[in-house]
């Protein structure tokens, strides 16, 4: 995936820049807007990370230039947490939007979203390691064992199945789970996962769910 | 501020006061100067009866018939002035006396019979000879020898005419100077009456931010002007108790970053120390992503609780399931609340006109802290129960009462019930104010009541409005 992150502020472009490429993605900065929308009109990119608030030429300017060109795919930055400002942005034919301070892996997996091609066709069965999942029996087993899940267990195992290899923050878990779209206060996603490993790793050798600390949880055959 | 449409009370009372006098002042004068023309009236027509009758008298003379014929003069002399005219004259002849010194054109009129008492009905009057009133009455005499006489006397009212006119002259005057004086008087007066609001003026002049615990002084202000300050006051006191509340959370917020950024700073200065493992490293950042994780939360609940503009934060509004939400609500918490040891009990019909978002921020808020005090082996119920104009949502737990003191300050910001016991970084002290944010937006109620044990949170969404 080829990634332009356009971010005035240094240390903000440094760790997005550093962090997209150790995910493996291509990535280019761009310091300020004028910048941004040169490099962005010059290359092909899958998406676009665009700070709103810059000197010289701000994210709606860039925004609007760069849609009378080309229709890659745009997700933009603002530290202001205004409905009108969001709506704005989606007027524009922004494709998505992040509030400061937000998770890196909130905006990875948007940008995995965004950059996903056409509805992916939902896998009927799902075989992770000894773990199988029939989708449309909602049936779970383990090797060779049937477990017994709760819906949203089942919904939470769905997730972590679709998105391996992923960190999955919190708040995501929360939002795809439950349809909680907010910061909750509580430790609601931590108990869920616990009481689901009980279920699907603790009696298993091989551990499926980990914790990344600080971060949220990743679905994944290797530790 | 437009000046132009504001008048000014004391002018215009002052022009009232003056349009009053001047109108019951004329009104007096007409009524008076009417009363006098009628009075003067009555004198003259007195005295031209008394005339006639005086000649009746001396007619019967036969003397005094010759003194007529041989020196009239004596009788023109009689009557005094210009004014008067005198006629006596047998019916079909020539006068034997005239007197008309204005030569005025004596109308004529029908005499009063010889035995008729002359009394103020005969005489007549005639508004205007030659523009002057005149009035004139008419008699039969018996002179004896001469037979049947007609006397006729008249006055014209020049006198009269002139010192009524005068009367009406000083009538207007006086009504004008009276009208003027209190005109003035009037100016005067009420502008000393509004002192008391020009005092009181100066005085809100002087309440600022500084001093927002000073109150209007009533003390010698008019009785009228009570309610007006009183009502002030009270304003005063809401805004001084809201301006309070407001440095209150100003302050409260500032304390609640402090523990974050002391955790932040003390940790990270701590682990720069010195060389460590990489696994400590690690450790410190996970540690600093949670604390950062705290300020983000914090942060985007102040920026909740601030945000008040209810067109903007309800653009989804919409009828939503009860029994989905409440469904909803009990499944996210099946597991928080199975590790506190508590059941969650749902249930609810009809429908809530809610922004979604918003109604389960709400609902998760309140089970929040329902699982949180809530008793082991015990039941969390989350009960829908819809009513004629909304539906009532309840989230009741069993544990502790909550004080009764306690239960009004509830909803405010960083309100907590027992300081030490609950600061912790899963509470920040707003979840319940972040409810009072949501309830007010949606046009709703909450309350909470705690009693023997059971402590039972209720929202209030109106229905849907056609």
């Amino acid at each position: 995936m080829n990634i332009l992150v356009v971010e005035d502020e240094p240390k903000a472009g440094n760790y997005l820049l550093n962090g997209l490429q150790e995910l493996g993605y291509s990535v280019s900065l761009a310091r300020d807007g004028v910048d941004g929308l040169h490099q962005a009109l010059e290359t092909a990119f899958d998406v676009i990370v665009l700070d709103v608030m810059m000197p010289k030429m701000d994210g709606w300017e860039v925004l609007r230039r760069l849609r009378k060109e080309a229709d890659t795919p745009v997700l933009f930055l603002t530290a202001r947490d205004d409905i009108a400002d969001r709506i704005k942005g989606l007027e524009l034919g922004a494709d998505d939007y992040l509030i400061k301070p937000f998770s890196f892996a909130e905006l990875v997996a948007r940008l995995r979203t965004l950059t996903r091609r056409g509805p992916s066709r939902e896998e009927e069965q799902l075989q992770i390691a000894d773990l199988q999942i029939d989708v449309l029996k909602r049936r779970v087993t383990r090797a060779g064992t049937r477990i017994t899940l709760t819906n949203k267990e089942f919904a939470l195992l769905h997730l972590f199945a679709t998105h391996q290899d992923q960190v999955l923050s919190r708040s995501l878990i929360a939002s795809r789970v439950w349809d909680m779209n907010f910061d909750s206060d509580t430790n609601v996603v931590d108990v869920a996962v616990r009481r689901l490993r009980l279920k699907i790793d603790d009696p298993f050798q091989l551990k499926l769910i980990h914790s990344v600390r600080g971060i949220g949880y990743r679905f994944d055959t290797q530790p | 501020m437009n000046t132009r449409r504001h008048y000014s009370l004391t002018l215009r009372l002052a022009l009232i006061f003056a349009l009053l006098a001047f109108a019951l002042l004329a009104t007096l004068g007409v009524a008076l100067y009417r009363e006098l023309e009628r009075e003067l009236i009555m004198r003259d027509d007195a005295a031209l009866i008394y005339r006639i009758d005086q000649l009746r008298n001396l007619l019967n003379d036969s003397n005094t018939l010759d003194l007529i014929k041989t020196k009239p003069e004596l009788f023109q002399n009689m009557l005094g002035n210009r004014e008067s005219v005198l006629s006596i004259a047998a019916p079909g002849q020539k006068p034997l006396l005239t007197v008309n010194p204005g030569n005025i054109d004596l109308p004529s009129i029908p005499p009063v019979p010889k035995n008729h008492e002359l009394t103020l009905a005969d005489v007549h009057h005639f508004p205007s000879i030659n523009g002057v009133p005149f009035a004139t009455v008419a008699a039969s005499i018996d002179s004896g020898d001469l037979g049947s006489l007609q006397v006729t006397t008249g006055r014209l009212m020049t006198e009269r005419t002139s010192v009524l006119a005068s009367y009406r002259l000083s009538v207007y005057i006086l009504a004008s100077i009276a009208a003027l004086i209190l005109a003035l008087v009037g100016y005067l007066l009420v502008h000393r009456g509004l002192l008391p609001l020009r005092r009181l003026a100066r005085h809100a002049q002087g309440i600022g931010v500084g001093n927002l615990a000073e109150r209007l002084d009533s003390h010698g202000a008019p009785k009228e002007l009570l309610p007006m300050i009183d009502s002030f006051n009270t304003m005063l006191e809401r805004l001084a108790k809201g301006f309070v509340q407001l440095g209150q959370v100003s302050t409260d917020m500032a304390h609640e970053l402090r523990t974050p950024i002391n955790n932040l700073l003390g940790e990270t200065q701590v682990a720069l120390q010195q060389h460590r493992s990489i696994e400590s490293y690690q450790q410190l950042l996970a540690s600093n992503v949670e604390e950062l994780e705290r300020l983000a939360r914090m942060l985007d609940n102040m920026l909740f609780l601030a945000r008040t503009d209810p067109a903007s934060a309800l653009r989804q509004r919409q009828e939503l399931s009860a029994w989905d939400e409440v469904e909803r609500i009990a499944e996210y918490f099946e597991g928080l609340a199975g590790d506190a040891d508590i059941s969650i009990h749902a249930e609810g019909e009809g429908v809530i006109w809610a922004e979604p978002m918003l109604l389960r921020r709400a609902l998760a808020n309140l089970c929040a802290n329902a699982i949180k005090y809530g008793a082991p082996r015990t039941e969390l119920e989350i009960r829908a129960v819809p009513s004629a104009d909304g539906i009532h949502l309840r989230v009741s737990n069993q544990g502790e009462t909550i004080a009764a003191e306690h239960l009004p300050r509830l909803f405010e910001r960083f309100y907590r019930v027992d300081e030490s016991r609950e600061r912790s970084a899963q509470s920040n002290g707003l979840g319940l104010s972040i409810v009072a944010t949501i309830m007010q937006l949606h046009n709703g109620r909450y309350s909470v009541s705690s009693e023997a044990g059971v402590t039972c949170f209720e929202l209030f969404f109106p229905r849907r409005e056609d």
